[in-house]
């Protein structure tokens, strides 16, 4: 049986990836899932609570109707109604003057729909998250790999560095670096790929020391193979489930991060719908509009859950002496 | 042992002029702290005055050779927004750290400990699976958000702990539980699999097989070999409490280093924030050093290794 | 969860799943487990205190700077905590009013010279009397560094020499004639000579000396600053006795402090939050600030629209201001209709209102019926700055405009502020204070507050004249001149004057001036 195929046979393996999947269906046909625009303020339908709708104006999305709907009074909408709104997925389209646009989820202190936001926040929080891990995974390995193949100087070198790296709270480092860098997506991942990289550049080392020296890695010497011949054929592929094991957790990690920078207003566009912002946004309306911060924290809890489920599955297959 | 311990504790003191001079490259290539303190229309004449008193005139080298100087004395320099030695500053921040991440420490490991051998006893059980998906949950929900759900359930709906701010032993549960919650998820994970492990090992059977008593098992022969991991572990873990407290000093208005840290680095007070990181990264060393030689001490093999 | 079931990992050797025989250990497992239990509860619950005569305790987002009362950079809280220790000659009505402090009356003897009578029955904390040599020591300081990089007081006036004449008389010199001496004054604080001179800055920082209603007794940087009434306070002790200072900066935590009656007064909470103010310890009290929320328009933009009249005024005519006030602040404020604020504003102007078509005619007229694309910086220092920018900026993308929002620290954003470096837009608010020559200065060409990076030669003029005439007659005229150029070129988006919220208990009472400062000397404990 294959690797992966065990993989999926072991349940919290199983269930992460399914729980991942969904994220990843939900963020790719956000479009087709968002209810409203994810973007469109509307002053006159602020903190309106879930299942409330709101008045949606033919001319103009702002809702200058002032008075169509009462500031979060019309708390209407038995949960009946609720589940036709995935269908008609048209509030995108203006629906003319006196129709109305359901919020499941409720409005944000704009006017915005939460679940919309939510669903478009899934593509930032992915899409940061992994290519976070890949930057991290691709840096540390490499470190990993020199740092246990060649030894000696380059070791203590590499070690020196982490060491660095893991004294220095990361935290304040990367609020340091954004400030200065001046936020946005591209900047956070860079942060983000550098808080992790350790992680595997110690994993890898171990790894390649361990199979250093056993008899194919010398096989392949003798017979003349090129250091990065090695090193690429033989030695990195044996290295690549516990980096596997340690990207799920670093993306788990990466994912909650970058909810704590934005939380802390610093990183992404203000403006951008992630989940970390949202919190961040919710959190002075902590007392009257409870929605706007609870619902980006179930769905980063969520996802966070869904990627460890899956590492920790990776790890129970492998030994897990090795790992941590 | 001498050897070893010399050793390492050279590497230590690299790794900490590594990160300060690292802090200090950053925050000087951050902006110029005269445009902070001086009005906007102030004279070139009235700036370059303040930048003479301020040393900032000399090159960056110096500057950072005249920092380090004065920093073995215990001179950290003047907050540039404040005007207070941070020296003091920190004296007065550093006492709350500790005990925010000292009480989180102990939560953490006292009750991970506890849950993680209640699992060993009833391995499989419901109460297994509970505290098991209980410290999954742990470690997944955003610390941030669930202070502030601690906050509107046991401060503002139940009233029976206060809201924020330092004072009392009541003021520093909140914060602790919240910032134990990740670290005792993990700890309990790591106690359970390391006592399984250990447990179903060859020379645990063999003990058994000698006819030892379980007592004996347990703690001469299982306990001995779980600590070893838990102690890098442990180790790891105060070091992450010590450092990345400061979300949840923000929402629970905590004085403590870390909320200062973030103030500071939004306020640019640059030397503030190298006298922050200065003391937590030593801190980080530290607490590895003594993980290091307790490490050595356990299990002599290391000593070789290294 | 289980976590290895199934996973290819061997069950146990007995295949019982169980790992410990005899039940005696799982006995001595449970008391260890149960003792670290108790460990823990031991060490997190401890003893709990219990609380004599609580101080006051003001809530506030952040902490003083400094309590050197020449450092003095913001209103609150360094401001409050400031004016509560020190006194100035002139003390400032909170409806801008002239009132006596430590100078019990004063006179112009010509254009250019003021004359001051101080009392003589004030003494500094530490016994010594209040004569002019402490004042003319403290006005002297000020033009010191570093303290003159952060005091205006002798560049506003043009201050050129601060003369003693007695012991209780001080003469102040100006090179022009200053409409706006006393305002300077109303921050200008008096320390005593004998003291500041004699100690170092960073000493005097932490330890002040003043003449003024409360004393300092303790300042934990970033936590707190407590403050004692003053016995000797020549204006009679303050009717609060303690009172705290104290940082919290997260609003939740300020309500919720209000809530439980740990907290007196709660500063700095927003319209969305006031009904939560209203609870069986508290209530909620709002003013009319001073301060005029706008959005700044950069001249040294690259865009070059915004250098047209008429693009500036559709930008007003885009934004529904009405509707964002009764929705985003709960109808407490009124639009702005003049850059000076009542009693002393331009009474001919009106309003922009919401007219999106007008606003689109106007961008067309202007060559830009397509839209442009739009810079917006916001920083969190006047309230809902988010969601306000957020706002604005769904309403200028209705008429066509490609707006980018920037949420920037407040430090950057002060540096774009006094740089003038903003590329497009900028949330601030401008002058709560009472006060024409002051508040028209920030049109002025090349001055310090002029952020958007005007310069037009009559309105400078006729902003130098209002600061500079002493005729009560022609300088209204010329005031009302000044603020019709800045309306009719539309030199802001005018939004509406800040409201301030703040939440008391039931233990006090206490009026909120209007310009952010906060006597706490003045509240009185609630029957």
């Amino acid at each position: 049986m294959s690797f992966w195929a065990r993989l999926i046979r072991c349940p919290p393996a199983r269930r992460g990836l399914v729980m991942l999947l969904v994220m990843a269906v939900v963020a790719l046909a956000a479009p087709l899932l968002a209810p409203a625009d994810p973007w469109k303020v509307h002053p006159a339908a602020r903190l309106l609570p879930p299942l409330s709708r709101s008045a949606v104006d033919g001319a103009d999305a702002l809702g200058r109707g002032a008075n169509a709907s009462g500031n979060g009074t019309n708390a209407s909408g038995p949960g009946a109604d609720a589940s036709g709104n995935g269908a008609n997925a048209s509030g995108n389209a203006h629906t003319g003057a006196g129709a109305t646009t359901l919020h499941l989820l409720g409005t944000d202190s704009v006017g915005r729909d939460v679940l919309s936001r939510l669903i478009y926040g899934s593509r930032v929080s992915l899409t940061v998250g992994f290519a976070a891990m890949v930057l991290s995974a691709l840096f540390g390995s490499l470190i990993g790999v020199v740092s246990g193949y060649f030894g000696g100087i380059v070791e203590s070198l590499t070690g020196w560095l982490v060491d660095v790296q893991l004294s220095f709270p990361f935290l304040l480092l990367a609020i340091f670096l954004l400030g200065a860098l001046g936020g946005g997506t591209l900047a956070v991942i860079l942060i983000l790929a550098l808080a992790t990289w350790v992680n595997y550049a110690r994993i890898v080392r171990a790894q390649v020391l361990s199979i250093k020296n056993q008899g194919y890695v010398e096989a392949a010497h003798a017979t003349g193979a090129s250091v990065g011949r090695v090193l690429f054929v033989h030695i990195l592929p044996n290295t690549l489930a516990p980096i596997c094991v340690v990207a799920s957790f670093s993306m788990a990690q990466a994912i909650l991060t970058e909810a704590g920078l934005s939380f802390l207003g610093v990183g992404l566009d203000p403006s951008t719908p992630s989940w970390g912002t949202m919190l961040n946004d919710g959190r002075d309306y902590l007392l009257t509009a409870w929605w706007i911060s609870t619902m980006p924290g179930i769905a980063i809890g969520f996802t966070v859950l869904g990627v460890m489920l899956f590492g920790e599955g990776l790890r129970e297959l492998l030994d897990p002496r090795s790992l941590r | 042992m001498l050897s070893f311990t010399l050793g390492k504790l050279i590497r230590a003191l690299t790794v900490l002029l590594g990160v300060s001079f690292l802090t200090f490259i950053i925050g000087h290539s951050s902006g110029d702290p005269v445009r902070l303190i001086a009005r906007g229309d102030a004279t070139e004449e009235q700036r370059a005055q303040l930048r003479h008193s301020l040393g900032l005139d000399r090159p960056v080298l110096e500057q950072y050779r005249i920092y380090v100087g004065k920093a073995l004395h215990g001179d950290l320099g003047v907050s540039y927004r404040q005007h207070v030695d941070v020296s003091r500053l920190i004296a007065l921040r550093l006492p709350n750290s500790l005990e925010l991440a000292g009480a989180a420490f102990v939560l953490a490991m006292g009750i991970g400990c506890a849950l993680g051998v209640l699992c060993v006893i009833y391995r499989d059980s419901v109460l297994d699976n509970v505290i098991a998906g209980l410290s999954v949950l742990a470690q997944v929900v955003p610390g941030f958000w669930l202070g502030l759900v601690l906050v509107l359930l046991f401060a503002v709906h139940w009233r029976v702990l206060p809201v924020s701010g330092s004072g009392d032993l009541t003021h520093l549960i909140l914060p602790a539980v919240t910032l134990a919650l990740p670290t005792l998820g993990r700890m309990t994970r790591l106690v359970r699999g390391g006592m399984l492990e250990v447990l179903q090992s060859d020379y645990i059977r063999t003990a058994r097989a000698k006819g030892l008593s379980e007592r004996q098992v347990l703690l001469g022969h299982a306990a001995k070999n779980a600590l070893l991991p838990l102690v890098t572990q442990a180790g790891l873990e105060l070091g992450d409490l010590v450092g990345s407290a400061f979300i949840i000093e923000t929402v629970f208005a905590w004085p403590g280093l870390g909320r200062m840290a973030v103030n500071a680095v939004q306020q640019r007070d640059f030397l503030v924030v190298q006298g922050c990181v200065l003391v937590i990264a030593a801190g980080f060393v530290l607490i590895n050093l003594a993980v290091d030689l307790l490490y050595a001490v356990i299990d002599p093999r290391v000593r070789g290794r290294s | 969860m289980d976590h290895s079931t199934g996973c290819d990992s061997e069950p146990f050797p007995d295949g019982s799943g169980r790992l410990l025989g005899p039940a005696r250990n799982r006995r001595l497992l449970l008391r260890l487990s149960a003792a670290l239990f108790l460990a823990c509860f031991a060490v997190i619950s401890g003893g709990c205190g219990s609380h004599g005569e609580r101080p006051i305790v003001v809530a506030s987002v952040s902490d003083v700077s400094s309590l050197d009362p020449h450092l003095l950079d913001v209103n609150h809280p360094t401001g409050s905590v400031i004016w509560s220790l020190f006194d100035s000659l002139v003390r400032r009505g909170p409806d801008g009013a002239d009132l006596p402090r430590l100078a019990l009356s004063w006179e112009r003897l010509d254009d250019l010279t003021w004359r001051f009578h101080l009392r003589t029955d004030v003494k500094f904390q530490d016994g010594s009397p209040l004569t002019a040599a402490d004042v003319k020591f403290s006005f002297d300081r000020m033009n010191q560094a570093p303290f003159s990089a952060l005091q205006q007081l002798w560049q506003q006036t043009t201050l050129q020499e601060v003369r003693i004449v007695d012991d209780h008389t001080i003469e102040l010199r100006t090179s022009k004639p200053s409409v706006t001496m006393l305002y300077w004054l109303e921050e200008a604080f008096v320390a005593p000579k004998a003291y500041y001179s004699t100690h170092d800055a960073a000493y005097v920082n932490t330890h002040p000396l003043g003449s003024g209603p409360y004393k300092l007794v303790e300042w934990i940087q970033g936590d707190h600053v407590t403050l004692t009434a003053n016995p000797g306070y020549f204006g009679g002790a303050p009717a609060l006795k303690d009172v705290v200072f104290k940082v919290v900066p997260d609003l939740s935590a300020r309500l919720n402090g209000l809530a439980t009656g740990d907290i007196d007064l709660a500063l700095e909470l927003t319209p969305d939050t006031m009904s939560q103010a209203n609870t069986a310890n508290s209530r909620g009290v709002e003013t009319l600030g001073l301060r005029k929320l706008h959005f700044g328009i950069s001249q040294h933009s690259s865009v070059a629209a915004l250098r047209d009249p008429r693009v500036r005024r559709a930008l007003n005519y885009a934004i529904d201001v009405p509707t964002m006030i009764k929705s985003l602040m709960h109808g407490s404020t009124v639009p702005l209709a003049s850059v000076v604020n009542p009693p002393n504003a331009n009474p001919d102007l009106t309003p922009y209102g919401y007219h999106p078509d007008r606003a689109k005619q106007l961008l067309a007229e202007a060559g830009f019926p397509n839209g442009f694309d739009l810079d917006i910086d916001f920083t969190p220092m006047w309230g809902q700055d988010k969601d306000v920018s957020e706002t604005v900026a769904g309403y200028l993308n209705a008429v066509g405009i490609r707006t980018h929002l920037h949420a920037d620290e407040w430090n950057d954003f002060r540096r774009k502020l006094t740089d003038a470096s903003f590329d497009g837009l900028f949330y601030a608010g401008w002058a709560a204070l009472i006060n024409p020559a002051v508040e028209l200065v920030i049109f002025t060409c090349h001055q310090e507050d002029n952020a958007s990076g005007y310069c037009d030669p009559k309105y400078d003029e006729l902003a130098h004249s209002v600061s500079t005439e002493f005729d009560v007659t022609k300088r209204k005229a010329e005031a009302d001149a000044a603020q019709k150029i800045v309306w009719d070129d539309a030199y802001w988006i005018f939004l509406w004057r800040a409201p301030l919220y703040a939440g008391l208990s039931n233990r006090i009472d206490y009026t909120l001036r209007p310009d952010d400062y906060l006597e706490i000397y003045l509240a009185k404990p609630r029957p």
